[in-house]
């Protein structure tokens, strides 16, 4: 079975980062949200 | 149920299972019943993945949680992104090139048999009772809305989901996925959009923002550490992690799913995109749940949200000074909510506080009341432990949306329903036949043969899956009781599956003995202490990892691996 590179940002390991980037902007936002409305 | 509901109702259903059937077609070998040929691509596994994983649990218990007990739940997926990335770069490719058709495949190659057939009873016995909890919530939906017996409406869901698991394979499930998928997103965003229009004119988002904040309904990330507090970001990202690695690396009913992708790079991308998907759209659930508490603060919801129980007690004298105490409260809060809206507005500090403190006080007066209600239930015949949780959306929406967004909702709920649990019985099915039956009994048999024996352990598992629908209701929160039956196992198959991956010196005994320690572990954490759940993961694969390296560094001569034992099938 063939392995390919991803679609987007040249490797898995940058595909990677991106989602944990995301996961902290979340939880960040996450964050804010509940400290906002408290 | 009016009939524009009952036309948007049995129209979704319908064009589902049609469409999934037709995407499903010439699933007529054992591969293509199983792993679809493995020819899936990414968008369509992602969606699936998230469509077994969601389920009808999702719709009716998380919004009744939020409601309840406010946003927390949403840490519980915190961990999911990370279980996300650890599985594509070890457990996807490693799985591809095995060429497998069940995770418990790779155990004998790594280990010996009885540790692969030990993993798949643990498996059989876990998807086996979470599949009974997967029937058991669109019986909920049919009781509430038709006031027929759970047990009448298991039956009538299980019968449904057995024909169409048999007859479609996994693709015929993968599709339909998707196009569930695609009505749940319409689902949640109609739901939404919906409960904020039937708000009272003077009450704006912001309003309604402000008073489901101001009422803990909000409270999406807490920070305080408590081993006993079921979610807090630590249960969450540490916890959750390990549950989600458990979920998605050895639990067959995920496995299979990206063991159906036509690459190593599809299928990562599936498994991504739910890694990405998953936190927003249950923060996006449990916001409903917190917008619906917010709507009946100005409607006066029932005392109790399941329809029948509330019935059977109104007809007891001690139900009338209950329903009045409830009925005061209810006003008191209502009052309390719109003057601390204006003191906002006036952004009057002291007033505001003041106004929060009435608020709060006719809050616990309802929930003494709700408390008082459900007693009442128990002794007067009702069950033990009675939770009306898993009723709170369904009775909003039945009560209070309008023509055809009924249908709409209801269709969602069962759709998801079906594919959960029809994904669950085909996995059950696949290690039953693949690890058990190939394994034991026939272990040289035509194509055909297999194809039959698959389609056979469909309805067996079919029909277990409905006995064990009776569990639902002794359970409270479906989606707290999903995770926990899950948690009681996933454990131990972590530990196993890190004991392949990163210690090449363990062998098959050492693992298996470790299991069982790991299960033990668990166990007792669950019956003698008030740990959250989300630990018992945690707990399982440190005391199978442990266990395991003890008796390979300590007692060597006892766990070498005896000639044949590691031949694969």
């Amino acid at each position: 079975m063939p392995d390919e590179p991803p679609p987007f940002l040249g490797t898995w390991r940058r595909v990677y980062m991106a989602v944990l980037i995301i996961l902290c902007i979340v939880i960040a936002a996450a964050y804010w949200f509940t400290r906002a409305f408290q | 149920m009016r009939p524009l509901d009952w036309i948007v109702l049995i129209t979704s259903l319908v064009s589902i299972v049609l469409y999934g059937l037709y995407r499903g077609r010439g699933s007529n070998t054992v591969d293509r019943y199983l792993l679809a040929g493995r020819s899936m691509p990414w968008y369509a596994m992602g969606l699936s993945i998230m469509a077994t994983q969601a389920s009808a649990v999702t719709f009716i218990s998380t919004t009744g949680q939020s409601y309840v007990d406010g946003m927390r739940f949403v840490q519980a997926y915190f961990g999911l992104p990370l279980a996300m990335i650890v599985i594509c770069s070890t457990v996807v490719p490693l799985f591809y090139k095995a060429k497998i058709y069940t995770a418990y495949e790779y155990l004998e190659r790594r280990f010996d048999s009885k540790t692969r057939t030990l993993a798949s009873v643990i498996f059989l016995c876990q998807r086996g009772l979470s599949a009974g909890l997967t029937l058991y919530a669109p019986a909920i939906v049919l009781s509430v809305i038709l006031g027929w017996p759970e047990r009448t409406t298991t039956m009538l869901m299980g019968t449904l989901v057995i024909t169409y698991t048999v007859l479609g394979g996994i693709k015929a499930v993968t599709w339909s996925d998707v196009q569930q998928m695609g009505v749940i997103f319409l689902g949640l965003v109609v739901s939404l959009v919906t409960v904020v229009v039937l708000m009272p004119a003077s009450v704006s988002f912001g309003d309604a923002m402000f008073l489901a904040g101001k009422a803990g309904r909000l409270n999406a990330v807490t920070t305080h550490f408590d081993w006993n507090d079921r979610f807090n970001i630590w249960s969450g990202l540490i916890g959750s992690t390990f549950l989600f690695l458990s979920y998605f690396g050895c639990d067959q009913s995920q496995v299979q799913r990206y063991l159906t992708g036509r690459s190593i790079a599809q299928s990562r991308l599936g498994l991504l995109f739910n890694a990405v998907a998953k936190v927003p759209m249950q923060f996006f659930i449990l916001f409903i749940g917190a917008m619906v508490f917010v709507f009946y603060l100005f409607v006066q919801p029932p005392v109790l949200f399941q329809r029948a129980e509330l019935s059977r007690i109104e007809r007891v004298g001690a139900f009338q000074p209950v329903a009045e105490q409830y009925s005061r409260a209810f006003e008191d809060r209502r009052q309390a909510a719109l003057a601390l809206v204006e003191a906002h507005h006036a952004r009057d500090a002291a007033a505001e506080e003041s106004r929060i403190r009435e608020y709060r006080a006719a809050q616990k007066q309802i929930d003494g009341a709700r408390a008082q209600a459900a007693k009442l239930v128990e002794s007067t015949g009702g069950e033990k432990g009675f939770s009306d949780t898993n009723y709170i959306f369904l009775s909003f929406v039945t009560r209070h949306l309008p023509a055809g967004i009924v249908g709409l909702i209801i269709a969602v709920i069962f759709a998801a329903a079906m594919s959960a649990s029809s994904g669950e019985i085909n996995s059950l099915a696949t290690v039953t036949v693949v690890d058990i039956y190939r394994r034991y009994v026939r272990r040289e048999a035509s194509d055909r043969h297999y194809l039959a024996a698959s389609r056979w352990a469909t309805l067996f598992w079919g029909v277990y899956a409905v006995t064990f629908a009776g569990w639902g209701k002794r359970l409270g929160s479906l989606i707290v009781a999903v995770n926990v039956v899950g948690s009681l196992f996933y454990g131990s198959l972590l530990g196993c599956f890190v004991l392949a991956l990163a210690f090449r010196r363990v062998r098959g005994t050492a693992t298996f003995i470790g299991m069982l320690a790991g299960e033990a572990a668990i166990f007792s954490a669950f019956l003698f202490t008030g740990m959250s759940y989300l630990w018992y993961n945690v707990i399982g694969c440190v005391v199978v990892v442990a266990t395991a390296l003890a008796i390979t560094y300590l007692a060597p001569g006892a766990t070498a691996t005896t000639p044949g034992m590691r031949q694969s099938v």
